[in-house]
């Protein structure tokens, strides 16, 4: 029976305090009556082979032990999926930026070596995780409940999203926005070679031209799109290929500018001439260090661009206005109606 | 292959999750007299429901902290065993239990 008290004991370890000899005594008097029955049987003795198969069916000790526990678990499962959701902003939110940042300064600016550092990124992933987990089990432990799960109310759930309708507010906003920083925009920077700007007079590179009248295209391709979803509020791939193009456009442009040391010269009454040429290469540096920061920005706006077109061509591959993906559900053809 | 493996394991879960609300009330009906784990085993057994002890044990315990059974240790043919029969309660769940499970079989007769 040595092979008998060998499994015992290793399934004793694992059992619960309290139960532990109760649950030893019945598991054990129930192993020896299948072993005594075995030899009646057989009219020998068991020999060790045979123990160990009866041992092996009746499973593992950990896996024995463990049926005697009750389920226990660090975040149950109503808190589980909020659990994973949170941890998924936080280390999405906290790592993407990070690397874009480091992508940027990585493309535009690589002799900047103390922005490639990346090591304490892992800590900073291990903090979000520990800590969101540490929150979460406490609230799991604490019995939390969640309200919600009690006094929902269908009437008070939100609205069927459809992501490809384009709110006429948004675009009765971007059409007036467009219009007014063009204005402005135009009275302000109209190509010149020097601009006054109370006492200071600016000099500008004639480059600016170039600059200011593709800018101003784009705000009027932009203006364009904006009025055509003001009337069709639904995206369709080739407006959402449109705005990708000209958002694309736009950054280029933007990052050639951030580039090009617009800036000639600054004169003031007050400023000397070696100042001023100290203070106009320190704002030509100024604007060209924000290239990263801009990239990464722009990057970001072009992804959303690009996850719209994908999103268009998933739902409808052959492109044509799209309807909210719900409605589909109550249509006669799929409720058979 | 693997998809064969992959449709087996799918079986097998939907099997064990099908059993496992039949095994209490199959326990609990073959307590109505007293018996200890062992026979109690064998009796599911030669009705041709085999359950293994690391299943058992575990079940008439959680059974026992829900007071639908009582248990007593008593020494029988020199070694102590422990006897386990219904409760009160455990006699009026067996009920409850038993009319349950007459309605989802002749639904499910009907459905099948």
């Amino acid at each position: 029976m040595e092979l008998l008290d060998r499994y015992l004991q290793a399934i004793e370890f694992w059992l619960p305090k309290r139960q532990r000899h109760d649950i030893l005594a019945e598991l054990s008097e129930d192993l020896r009556s299948q072993i005594e029955e075995k030899e009646t049987e057989l009219g020998r003795k068991l020999e060790d082979a045979e123990v160990e198969a009866i041992l092996k069916r009746c499973g593992a000790p950990l896996e024995v032990a463990l049926r005697y526990r009750p389920q226990q678990y660090l975040i149950g499962p109503t808190l589980f999926p909020i659990y994973r959701f949170v941890l998924a902003v936080l280390l999405i939110g906290s790592v993407v930026p990070r690397f874009l940042i480091w992508l940027a300064f990585l493309l535009a600016d690589p002799a900047h070596r103390s922005y490639l550092h990346m090591e304490n990124m892992g800590v900073t992933v291990l903090y979000f995780a520990f800590f969101t987990t540490l929150a979460f089990a406490i609230a799991e432990r604490s019995g939390v409940k969640l309200e919600a799960l009690n006094t929902w109310n269908p009437r008070k759930l939100p609205p069927v999203r459809d992501p490809n309708r384009i709110s006429r507010f948004g675009s009765l906003f971007e059409i007036a926005a467009g219009i007014v920083v063009n204005l402005w925009f135009v009275g302000i920077f109209w190509p010149r070679p020097t601009i006054d700007f109370y006492r200071v007079r600016i000099t500008i590179a004639p480059v600016w031209q170039v600059f200011f009248w593709s800018f101003l295209f784009l705000a009027a391709a932009n203006v364009a799109i904006a009025s055509v979803n003001l009337f069709r509020p639904y995206w369709t791939p080739r407006r959402a290929s449109l705005r990708l193009l000209f958002d694309g456009l736009g950054a280029g442009l933007f990052c050639g500018l951030l580039k090009a040391h617009l800036l000639v010269g600054i004169s003031a009454p007050s400023i000397p001439a070696a100042k001023a040429i100290e203070l106009t290469n320190l704002i030509n540096t100024l604007i060209a260090r924000m290239l990263p920061w801009a990239i990464v920005t722009l990057l970001v706006m072009l992804s959303f661009d690009v996850f719209r077109i994908m999103r268009l061509r998933c739902v409808h591959p052959r492109g044509g206005s799209i309807g909210p993906a719900v409605k589909d559900l109550s249509s006669p053809m799929v409720n058979g109606n | 292959m693997s998809q064969s493996n992959g449709n087996h394991d799918l079986f097998e879960n939907l099997r064990l999750e099908l059993r496992r609300g039949c095994l209490s009330l199959a326990v609990l009906s073959q307590l109505r007299t007293e018996r200890y784990g062992y026979t109690l085993r064998k009796a599911l057994a030669e009705q041709g429901l085999e359950i293994d002890e690391g299943t058992l044990y575990p079940l008439l315990r959680r059974l026992e902290s829900q007071g639908l059974l009582t248990s007593v240790w008593r020494e029988e043919e020199k070694r102590n065993k422990r006897f386990y029969r219904l409760s009160p309660e455990g006699k009026l769940m067996l009920k409850q239990l038993g009319a349950e499970w007459q309605r989802i079989n002749s639904s499910l007769n009907g459905i099948l």
